[in-house]
């Protein structure tokens, strides 16, 4: 054990003194969440507002009926009228991008609205995600128009408004916060902390295997009184820890960047904060780390076998994407975890955190995750141990 | 001591390697080692010479526990290098020409892993670090990382490195191969220095003036087999050719097919 511990204490000075390794495990993952988050939410916040306030040119063809639209329009401050044009005009200027939107009444639509019937009204608009915004300013016109010419009609009938509600609907959503942030957003959070354990433990394996090959140390290495599991799990510990720290400054990251967002409501943040609590961390770390040990397993034997820091890149880099997939399957609604999704690993760690965060995980369940992770990590330990002790990888 | 008896080392060769060696492989398989017996005695050093891929640094590695015969034994101090490998670590040094060091590591750092690898506690390792460093003149960039030495630096780390823990049995493996004459003369000092001080000495080298320079006993290594075991001075008896480069060459080209 005095060995390992050797070992174990030398390769992390060894590996914190390497700039890469502090790159991919504490600098991206601590300020990937703050930056990624603070450009979105900027981004997003300042095109809102930009379609929110932005005054809208809208072209209007009513043909003398709904004088009242026209003069609610004319009213505001924010709507630039153009009334000169005929429809095929509009249309045009719609696609150019000249108008926002080209309203056009039907000719009889005040007689049809008079008759209590329809009043046809065609909208022209050029609507993508971004212009979504803009879309619902011009529906709302529409309706708020809408309902004085309703209110008007049930006045002219002497009826009361609410004649036309037959039921009176009281929706009560019991899930709690929690379960509704879990199924929004439960699956990211797992992804991400993966996906950086991964990459987190991805360049230490490979400086600390084929890194130690190619650099010529390995041999004076193999000729001190160490027996090779001493040395591969002084390397293992090491490779673990790079992991699952990666995974947590990750973490560490999204919560500075939640915490400096200020757009966030309150009741959101609160139940954000509530699952970075000590406990659910606690709980997520239990998983972290035989899954950081599976990873180490993989990532160390293939490292081993390869003859230098390239080919041991080369071969390792294809393994991202059979990470990501059952990760990004914990990302689909619909998946839960299960007696059989329990088995499998990563998958496992990504549905059982939704659960976690979603206070729905049941003790089974989670046995069975633990149970799954950990013979997968003794798996990748013995695969491991295997490949280091072979004289044909080692000096390969 | 070293003993090595009737010892044999295969290696699986490559697709590309096979093609191009043709009917000298069975199996796939090629002999490094073929059969090989010699024994080094302490305070004397044993030089064993041959051309490249003779099978000299198979046969080291063997000696250091690195490989494992397929047949034969190997024994060091008296431990078979299979059946008690830690125990031959203990006693071993291994220096090549081509060790190479933790970059991001000090030089003191370095010889510190080492020791602690050998199992040497701290006052045993400051005491003999001090013994160390003022023997190979290296207190002064005893804090320096391994990436900022020079290379004639990195040679006296190597060194200390290897004899930290005063070995009994120490293993050259064409130690000055690549080096310039100052740091190779380093190293000639040194292996007369670990004669001197009684312990086994094996070095590998095709370099004919070390071999005139330290020999005490030498083998000639060619395609795995032994074509000669005993003193150097009997070599020198039975030459046939006026000078060592010419004997050597004179005992390769007869057993080429």
């Amino acid at each position: 054990m005095k060995k390992i511990v050797i070992i174990f204490k030398k390769e992390l000075k060894d590996i914190l003194r390497d700039r890469r390794t502090i790159i991919f495990m504490v600098a991206i993952p601590l300020l990937v969440f703050p930056v990624l988050i603070s450009i979105a939410s900027g981004m997003i916040m300042s095109k809102a507002k930009e379609a929110q306030e932005k005054t809208l040119q809208i072209g209007l063809l009513t043909y003398g009926s709904a004088s009242g639209f026209r003069q609610m329009l004319l009213d505001r401050e924010d709507v630039a009228l153009q009334e000169d044009l005929d429809q095929e005009q509009g249309i045009s200027h719609v696609k150019q991008g000249d108008l926002d939107a080209l309203i056009v009444f039907d000719k009889e639509f005040d007689r049809n609205v008079g008759a209590r019937s329809q009043g046809k009204v065609k909208l022209y608009m050029k609507v993508t995600e971004e212009g979504e915004i803009e879309r619902k300013r011009v529906l709302d016109f529409l309706r708020e128009f809408e309902k004085t010419l309703l209110a008007r009609r049930f006045q002219d009938m002497d009826l009361d408004e609410s004649i036309i509600k037959t039921i009176d609907i009281e929706e009560q959503n019991l899930a709690t916060a929690k379960e509704r942030l879990a199924e929004a957003v439960g699956g990211f959070l797992p992804y991400l902390f993966i996906i950086f354990c991964f990459t987190g433990s991805m360049y230490p394996a490979i400086d600390l295997a084929a890194g130690e090959k190619e650099r010529g140390t390995l041999e004076t290495l193999l000729t001190s009184p160490v027996d090779r599991f001493q040395i591969l799990m002084g390397k293992f510990g090491v490779v673990v820890l790079t992991g699952v720290f990666s995974a947590l400054v990750a973490m560490l990251g999204l919560y500075v960047g939640i915490r400096r967002m200020t757009e966030i409501p309150p009741e959101l943040l609160n139940t954000i904060m509530s699952i970075l609590e000590v406990k659910s961390i606690l709980i997520l770390l239990s998983l972290l780390l035989p899954l950081s040990i599976f990873f180490a397993g993989i990532l160390l034997s293939l490292s081993i076998y390869a003859r230098s820091y390239k080919e041991a890149q080369s071969i390792i880099s294809p393994l991202m994407f059979v990470v990501i997939i059952p990760a990004f399957i914990g990302l689909l609604p619909g998946f839960e975890l299960t007696m059989s999704t329990a088995f499998i690993p990563i998958l496992n760690v990504s549905l059982a955190t939704k659960a976690i965060i979603a206070e729905t995980i049941t003790l089974p369940l989670l046995l069975t995750v633990y149970v799954s992770l950990i013979a997968f990590a003794i798996v990748s330990i013995y695969f491991c141990s295997k490949i280091y002790g072979r004289e044909s990888a080692i000096f390969r | 001591m070293i003993a090595v008896k009737d010892v044999w080392k295969s290696f699986k060769l490559t697709r590309q390697q096979r093609k191009e060696k043709g009917n000298l492989t069975r199996d796939g398989k090629v002999d490094a080692v073929a059969g090989i017996s010699f024994t080094c005695q302490p305070g004397r050093i044993f030089t064993l010479i041959g051309p490249n891929g003779a099978g000299k640094t198979t046969t080291l590695r063997m000696i250091a526990t690195l490989l494992k015969p397929d047949s034969g034994t190997v024994e060091v101090s008296g431990f078979d290098t299979v059946k008690h490998p830690l125990k031959v670590k203990n006693r071993l040094g291994f220096l090549t020409g081509t060790t190479k060091l933790y970059e991001r590591l000090t030089a003191e750092e370095l010889v510190r892993y080492y020791a602690e690898l050998q199992g040497m506690d701290p006052s045993s390792f400051r005491k003999r670090k001090d013994e160390l460093f003022t023997l190979l003149d290296m207190h002064g960039f005893a804090s320096w990382r391994i990436s900022k030495l020079s290379s004639g630096m990195r040679q006296k780390v190597s060194i200390a490195r290897t004899i930290v823990h005063d070995p009994e049995v120490v293993v050259f493996d064409e130690p000055t191969v690549g080096l310039d004459v100052i740091t190779a003369k380093n190293i000639i000092e040194l292996i007369r220095k670990c004669k001197d001080e009684g312990k086994t000495v094996i070095f590998s080298t095709h370099i004919m003036g070390e071999v005139s320079l330290l020999s005490d006993d030498m083998a000639l290594i060619h395609r795995g087999k032994l074509l000669y075991d005993g003193t150097y001075k009997d070599f020198l008896n039975r030459m046939k050719a006026e000078s060592l480069e010419e004997e050597f060459i004179r005992l390769i080209q007869e057993v080429r097919p």
